[in-house]
Formats: structure tokens, C-alpha cells, sequence
């Protein structure tokens, strides 16, 4: 199945504008690359919270934000064009979204829980989605200089992205986990639902809590590994080209390519972990 | 990096890039074993199933981003001792 690309004229100057600006900056960079040192620190800001909640990460809140506002318009805007006869927009993300949900279908056993489960799943895989895909264009970030000051970053590193940050996948992970238990439990009762941590025997016990935190851990690690490795991957070897022609490539196969896989293995493992635990 | 060293300063700068090279270097060899397996699975089934070969990419696809996550953690691991 092969869907023909075609741009409209709005598209094809917004495309040729960025291109030309893009291709600007990197002979603009060209002379004056320095090793990235400081690609391990963030920009950090202290607010007079207690001690966990005590640093912020304003980058990710700003891109996370900015990525909600685009989902929520691209959502009303795609409400307010639906037709009984689809555009191909329109039966392109038909064909994505009744996937997910035959997907759903076949893992969730019991029936009324099919339509939550499919919108936790559909959210989370559209936000990380996108927020991958940005994590593949180049773009405007505030970094770390070594010596601490903040430095603006101009088309010589991506955008931002929310995933490659822990602290965001973490949540995430946690919070399927949460969605998970609290359905297992609205399903088959406090008890029926407690019996299941000493399902083989009693001697199990520890073995299944830790299984149990061991979920969230690996759920988050593989995302937040995928998409900070690639980031820093593609930064050293940009380095090595001074910014010329490698770096588009190279951000289109690790945001696009890996970014796409990862959002959909996030969303089929937060489907499994429900799965598992709505089983009697 | 230019400036002067003491002795205990360069054992610990080899000593960092050794490790980040042995964390990376054996951390690979596990994802590629998995991976060559679920590509050898992939193989053999699409060999006999030719009318299936779309399902089977996919779902090699995203077996293989799963086995792959153990040599991203020793990937991240490797550049934490590089550069922190």
C-alpha cells in the first residue's frame, strides 16, 4: 500500500523557506563548531518546593504545552471536517485508529473495559507520536553552556522533545500502571484482586510486588533510552560533519523512523499491562 | 583536557574510557543475539508464508525495538560515564 505524498502551495513555501533558512545557518555554523560539551545538563530552575518537587525543567514543560495546544486543534480541526465519504486524511487516521482498536479488541478479555483502555492507549501513542517526530526536526531549544550560562541553540540541535526527558515517561509509566490496578480492582473486587499477588502460593508474594515495580521501570527506561541516545548519538555525529548535510538524515531516521516505533511499542506494552491484569 | 594531569587524575580519564567502551561493547552483544534470532524467526516464517511478509515485518518491527532496549540502556549508561 503506497499513499502519494502531495503538498499544497502553502506547504511547498513553508518547506522551501525552512530548507533555505536550514541550509543558511549550517554554512553559517560551519566555521565555528565546538565539541558539545555540554550535552548532559539541562536547563534547570529551583522553585521553593519540598525536595523531590524542588527543580524544574522548563524546556519540557514549555515543548509539553506547546504539543498539547497543537494535539487539542489538530483534534477539533479533524472533528469539525468529518464526512460520511472520508477525505484521505480523514480514512488515513480511520485505518490508524480502528488498528489500535481491533488491537485492544483481541488483548482486553472482558468487554466494557475495550473503549478506556482504547483511549489511554490511542492518547498516549499520539502524544509520544508527535512529541518523537519533533524530537526529529531541527529546531530552536535554550541549552547548557560548560561554563553554566544558558545559550539559545539555533537549528543545531532538535526541538526539544518532552520523551527525552525521564521525568515524563516515568509518569507515564506510573501512570498506566495506577490505570492498570485501579481497573483490575473495579473489575473483580478488593479481594479476587488482592488473591491475584499470591496466585501460584503464598511463597510468591515478594516475587510478584517486584514484578509489579519492576513494569513501570522498563517501560520508561526504553522510551527515554531510544530517544535521549539517539539525540546525543546524532549530536556527536553532527560534530564530526560541522553541521552540513549528515544531520537531516540522521534526524530523520532517529526521530521518525525510531520515533514511530517506540510510540507504538509504549502504547502495546501500556495495552499488555492492562490486558494482563483485567485477566480472571 | 590540556591542562596538566597528576597521575591519579589520568588513571581515572583511562579508566572512564575503557569503561564506557567495555559497558557498550559487551552491552551490544545480547541485543544482537536476540535480534538475529527474531530476524531468523521473521525469515523462516515469511519463506513459508509468503502472502504474510506485511504482518511479519511489522511485528519483527516491534519485537526487535523491545530486544533492542537492553543495549539502549547500555548505550545511555556508556555516555553517562563519557560525559558526566
Amino acid at each position: 500500500m503506497k499513499i502519494p505524498v502531495k503538498f499544497s502551495k502553502g506547504e511547498k513555501i513553508f518547506l522551501g523557506i525552512f530548507f533555505a533558512a536550514y541550509a543558511g545557518v549550517a554554512v553559517w555554523n560551519f566555521g565555528k563548531v565546538e565539541f558539545p560539551s555540554g550535552i548532559a545538563h539541562v536547563w534547570q530552575i529551583k522553585v521553593p518546593l519540598p525536595s523531590i518537587l524542588g527543580t524544574l525543567n522548563p524546556m519540557t514543560i514549555i515543548m509539553t504545552a506547546l504539543l498539547l495546544v497543537i494535539l487539542i486543534y489538530l483534534a477539533f480541526d479533524f472533528k469539525r471536517h468529518l464526512k460520511k465519504i472520508p477525505s484521505r486524511k480523514q480514512s488515513a487516521i480511520e485505518l490508524v485508529l480502528s488498528f489500535m482498536y481491533d488491537l485492544v479488541k483481541d488483548v482486553t478479555p472482558a468487554e466494557e473495559f475495550v473503549r478506556p483502555v482504547f483511549y489511554i492507549a490511542t492518547t498516549l501513542f499520539l502524544f509520544i507520536l508527535f512529541s518523537n517526530i519533533l524530537g526529529g526536526i531541527p529546531g530552536i531549544g535554550i541549552g547548557v553552556s560548560p561554563n553554566g550560562s544558558l545559550k539559545l541553540n539555533l537549528f543545531t540541535d532538535t526541538w526539544h522533545s518532552p520523551t527525552g526527558d525521564l521525568n515524563t515517561n516515568v509518569t507515564y509509566a506510573i501512570m498506566v500502571l495506577f490505570i492498570s490496578h485501579i481497573f483490575a480492582i473495579k473489575l473483580k473486587g478488593l479481594k479476587e484482586w488482592a488473591k491475584g499477588f499470591i496466585s501460584p502460593n503464598p511463597i510468591m508474594l515478594p516475587m510478584n510486588i517486584i514484578g509489579e515495580f519492576a513494569k513501570p521501570i522498563s517501560h520508561s527506561l526504553r522510551l527515554f533510552g531510544n530517544i535521549a541516545g539517539g539525540g546525543i548519538m546524532v549530536l556527536m555525529l553532527s560534530y564530526l560533519v560541522k553541521y552540513t548535510f549528515v544531520p537531516v538524515i540522521l534526524w530523520g531516521f532517529f526521530g521518525f523512523f525510531v520515533g514511530t516505533i517506540q510510540a507504538f511499542v509504549f502504547s502495546i506494552l501500556a495495552i499488555a499491562y492492562i490486558g494482563i491484569q483485567l485477566e480472571q | 583536557m590540556t591542562a596538566e594531569l597528576s597521575m591519579a587524575q589520568a588513571v581515572v580519564h583511562a579508566a572512564k574510557y575503557i569503561g564506557a567502551g567495555l559497558a557498550m561493547g559487551l552491552g551490544a552483544i545480547g541485543p544482537a543475539i536476540g535480534e538475529g534470532h527474531i530476524g531468523q524467526g521473521a525469515m523462516e516464517s515469511m519463506a513459508r508464508q509468503p502472502e504474510m511478509v506485511g504482518t511479519l515485518t511489522t511485528r519483527m518491527l516491534l519485537s526487535q525495538a523491545v530486544a533492542e532496549s537492553t543495549g539502549l540502556y547500555a548505550l545511555l549508561i556508556a555516555f553517562m560515564i563519557l560525559l558526566i
